[in-house]
């Protein structure tokens, strides 16, 4: 069972999930390039300016650890990079598990995304100016003498690291994206998890994944925010376990 | 709340939670806002009512949402707080306020979460100035971006070899230059010692120059040669400087500099050369007509010698007036062909007025029979250090041109005085001596001031075409300056012109000595020792012979080097001594004797030579020469010296 955090976080996240599976299944847990202990230096700004980049890694891990046939289980924006390894890669995985996943985060026509155009590019604009992940950078730096050193180690060595500028680049790749094409010939069984009340994957897209993804199952839990396997841990297990 | 009364501690705390100088908000766990403050309302211009059962992500700015959702809510989740996170609120009127927002879970005792506790700073100000901070910050980084593109430019573009090196000579850092001036690329250079490339003449010196080169920069170029890719020897002048653990170091790429310097001087030598043989050639008239006059005396008196009744004593006379003529000849043809000779510039040390002594007869041929040259040269020595060669052209030089001055008839006056200093001369300063002044004076037409200042000028001429080439006073003037002096002029039309030529004069006894003349060493009368005579010319040869034989000595003559190595053989044959011509068809007399020594070094050789380019210009190698045209006697005592009597 391959774990796959999303954008902002790192392995960090499956704390509360990945261990309730150890007894059944050999649990995979990685870091995204730019996330936690990964190596920054083996950022190539091509490769991953598209999330094919990012899918050609999971391929690689998962061959890397000799997985075939086995769950994949991917948050939000690695819920797409699972379904593209997929397709590279099809003896990897019999079953995807795509957690708030999202195939394209821009609204078109007859397609609700959850983001008009003008707040991807108020997101774009921000990514350029990026006011908090500027404080983030410099918070070390501002708070390395004050009263409380620590909450500059909170902030760059917390429990969901993530390189600044590839973050900045991750979010650029993922918020332009649209995988909506590929969802039509996945074979492998699906089960979408989805939350009540999500700003990032709106319960149209989750709906949208369902109908577009020809095995698949819909899970609506009942938790707001985007993040269940944090906010919901017990009742995203349960989905799981159902599914499988 | 409304219904009850308060107390005065509940009072001043409820006062402090609704007017505290910071935002306070409680959150359910669904993230819907429960509980808001008077302050944070008031910042976000809403009633305290408008705000409970909103959700705390609908008061954010699209990114804040999203970084939100996707930071800080994972963050809250694992940990169970997060701190002074830069968000920015949404106002009522639509415009933001910057804040820094702390969040904290409060839970119940089975760990379940109750609430939210969200406290919000103001961060408008600190925002502000971290924007400045940060635009200062850019704009200093632009700066030093483009310093070090700058920087980097003069280190691309530069046509020196630009490198970065540790101090033991291993390139850590080089520019482009070395891939157009040496044929290596970087990468082929990085990590390996520039003495891998250099010469292997040039390591020590080069180690050498660049040895304290830690302690204080390398000012004065070093110059060596470093190996082009295609395995020719290029040469670079280094400067260089230590700094922070690297030496920093510039090379100048100066073969062309010395490929051109060589041109130069070849050039030069042409030149001087060129000049020479003008003199030369002004000489030469002068000497042909001197040499006729000689030649009728000795013509004349021959016809008187056959002469059978000729008394003993007018017989006496006409054979010492021969003698004379020949020693008069002698010397003058050796002073033209000593003039003549092509010579390296070789400053030495001499004495000018004996100098002035030995040319002045020759400036007498120059000067012709209606120019009386007078002569002034006082008796105390007068040392200077310069090429004799190229001083006796200078005085031929201007001889000639006081004759044309004079139009072939007047008074040259020669003169050799000391001068304390240098006076000034077309606008150099003065210069403390003591000089050698020697001038030259005529009483010709004089040189009109308009073209007083170009007379010095290579090629300038005021002579009909094919009298002059324009090379005789600049010659003289090239002279002065390389030997660190000078040359002045002064003139007058219609009375005459001086040249002066100064020269700066040795101080005490610096300079060779006058070399004291060896004294006679008795009668020339051989013994019956054997010499082999080796000659080519029939006349000579016979007269040679026929000398030698009357002085006593035993001769075999063989006609050439060759044969005379053939009548040796291995162990000398018997021969005492070997006085050979040195110009002879086949290997000449210098190889002959070469051969000589090494075969047989007890046999002595004695060369005679009446000019050759060899002897000038490599020497006598060491033998004794006799130049031509000899006298019996001079023969007679060198052989009688070099074979001694055999009793």
């Amino acid at each position: 069972m391959v774990f796959a955090h999303g954008f902002g976080c790192d392995q960090n996240m499956w704390r509360f999930v990945a261990p309730a599976f150890e007894d059944r299944y050999r649990t995979v847990l990685f870091d995204h390039i730019g996330a936690g202990g990964s190596d920054p230096a083996a950022f190539d700004a091509v490769r991953y300016a598209v999330l094919d980049g990012y899918a050609d890694d999971v391929v690689a891990i998962c061959r890397a650890v000799s997985v075939t046939g086995g769950v994949f289980v991917g948050h939000s924006v690695s819920a797409m990079i699972g379904i593209l390894a997929y397709k590279k890669a099809p003896e990897l995985f019999e079953s995807l598990i795509l957690i708030c996943p999202s195939p394209r985060y821009l609204d078109d026509t007859d397609y609700v995304g959850g983001f008009s155009a003008a707040q991807v590019e108020e997101l774009l604009d921000f990514l350029d100016d990026n006011q908090i992940g500027w404080s983030q950078a410099m918070a070390p730096a501002i708070m390395a003498h004050a009263d409380r050193p620590e909450l500059g180690e909170e902030l760059t060595d917390s429990f969901c690291r993530m390189d600044p500028a590839i973050a900045k680049r991750f979010a650029r790749t993922t918020f332009l994206s649209d995988n909506r094409a590929d969802l039509a010939d996945v074979q492998a069984r699906c089960l979408v998890i989805q939350c009540a009340e999500d700003i990032l994957a709106p319960a149209e897209v989750g709906a949208y994944m369902h109908r577009h993804l020809p095995n698949s199952t819909l899970a609506i839990l009942d938790t707001t925010g985007h993040c269940p396997n944090l906010s919901a841990p017990k009742e995203t297990i349960a989905a799981i376990e159902a599914f499988l | 709340m409304s219904g009850r009364t308060l107390g005065p501690e509940t009072e001043d705390l409820e006062d402090l939670f609704e007017n505290a100088p910071c935002g306070y908000a409680s959150a359910l766990p669904n993230g819907r806002i429960s509980k808001v403050n008077h302050t944070l309302s008031t910042w976000l211009g809403y009633a305290s009512g408008d705000l409970v059962g909103r959700r705390f992500l609908d008061l954010l700015t699209i990114a804040g949402k999203v970084y939100y959702e996707t930071h800080f809510a994972p963050l809250l989740r694992i940990k169970g707080f997060f701190h002074e996170v830069a968000l920015d609120l949404l106002k009522a009127d639509g415009t933001v306020l910057p804040v820094l927002v702390n969040a904290v879970v409060r839970k119940d005792g089975d760990g379940s979460a109750r609430f939210i506790r969200i406290t919000v700073f103001n961060a408008s100000e600190r925002r502000r100035y971290e924007r400045q901070l940060r635009d200062l910050n850019q704009a200093l980084e632009a700066r030093v971006a483009e310093r070090t593109r700058a920087l980097h430019r003069a280190w691309r573009l530069s046509p020196d070899l630009l490198v970065v090196a540790d101090t033991e000579g291993c390139l850590r850092s080089v520019n482009a230059a070395w891939a157009g001036l040496l044929g290596r690329e970087a990468p082929d250079l990085i990590g390996r010692s520039v003495f891998d490339f250099t010469h292997p003449e040039d390591v020590a010196a080069t180690k050498a120059a660049f040895a304290g080169i830690v302690t204080a920069p390398l000012v004065t170029p070093h110059e060596f040669r470093l190996r082009h890719a295609d395995g020719s020897y290029r040469r670079f002048s280094w400067t260089g400087a230590f700094e922070d653990g690297e030496v920093y170091a510039t090379g100048r790429h100066t073969t062309a500099e010395h490929e051109q310097a060589a041109a130069l001087a070849r050039a030069e030598e042409a030149l001087r050369q060129s000049q020479k043989l003008e003199a030369v050639g002004q000489l030469t008239g002068g000497v042909a007509h001197d040499f006729n006059n000689l030649l009728t005396i000795i013509r004349s008196s021959v016809d008187f010698l056959r002469r059978p009744d000729l008394p003993e004593e007018r017989r006496r006379r006409y054979m010492d007036a021969v003698s004379d003529t020949v020693d008069r000849a002698a010397k003058l043809t050796g002073q033209l062909l000593a003039f003549a000779r092509r010579q390296a510039l070789n400053p030495e040390a001499f004495d000018v007025g004996e100098r002035l002594r030995s040319v002045g007869e020759m400036l007498d041929t120059v000067t012709g029979a209606r120019i009386r040259v007078v002569a002034e040269i006082p008796d105390a020595p007068c040392r200077v250090r310069a090429d004799v060669s190229q001083f006796e052209t200078a005085l031929v030089n201007m001889a000639v041109n006081a004759r044309d001055a004079m139009d072939g008839q007047g008074v040259l006056t020669l003169r050799l005085e000391r001068a304390g200093t240098l006076p000034p001369i077309r606008g150099h300063a003065a210069a403390p001596g003591p000089f050698a002044s020697v001038s030259l004076t005529d009483t010709g037409g004089g040189i009109a001031p308009e073209q007083i200042d170009r007379i010095f000028e290579p090629f300038f001429t005021t002579k009909e075409i094919g009298k002059g080439t324009g090379l005789g006073l600049s010659q003289v003037f090239g002279f002065a300056k390389q030997s660190g002096g000078d040359v002045a002029v002064e003139s007058e039309v219609g009375r005459g012109t001086t040249f002066r030529l100064y020269l700066p004069m040795l101080q005490g006894g610096a300079g060779e000595e006058p070399v004291p003349e060896c004294k006679d060493e008795g009668f020339p009368t051989g013994d019956g020792q054997r010499v082999l005579v080796v000659e080519d010319n029939i006349e000579v040869g016979r007269f040679a012979t026929q000398i030698l034989e009357d002085f006593g000595y035993r001769t075999t003559w063989s006609a050439n080097a060759e044969d005379a190595l053939e009548t040796l053989g291995d162990d000398g044959a018997g021969f005492d001594v070997v006085f050979s011509d040195v110009m002879m068809p086949g290997m000449g007399g210098i190889a002959l004797a070469r051969i000589l020594r090494s075969r047989m070094p007890g046999l002595p050789v004695l060369l005679a030579s009446g000019y050759s380019h060899v002897l000038a210009q490599d020497g006598a190698g060491g033998f004794e020469v006799l130049h031509k045209p000899y006298s019996a006697d001079q023969l007679g005592r060198i052989l009688g010296r070099m074979a001694p009597r055999r009793s």
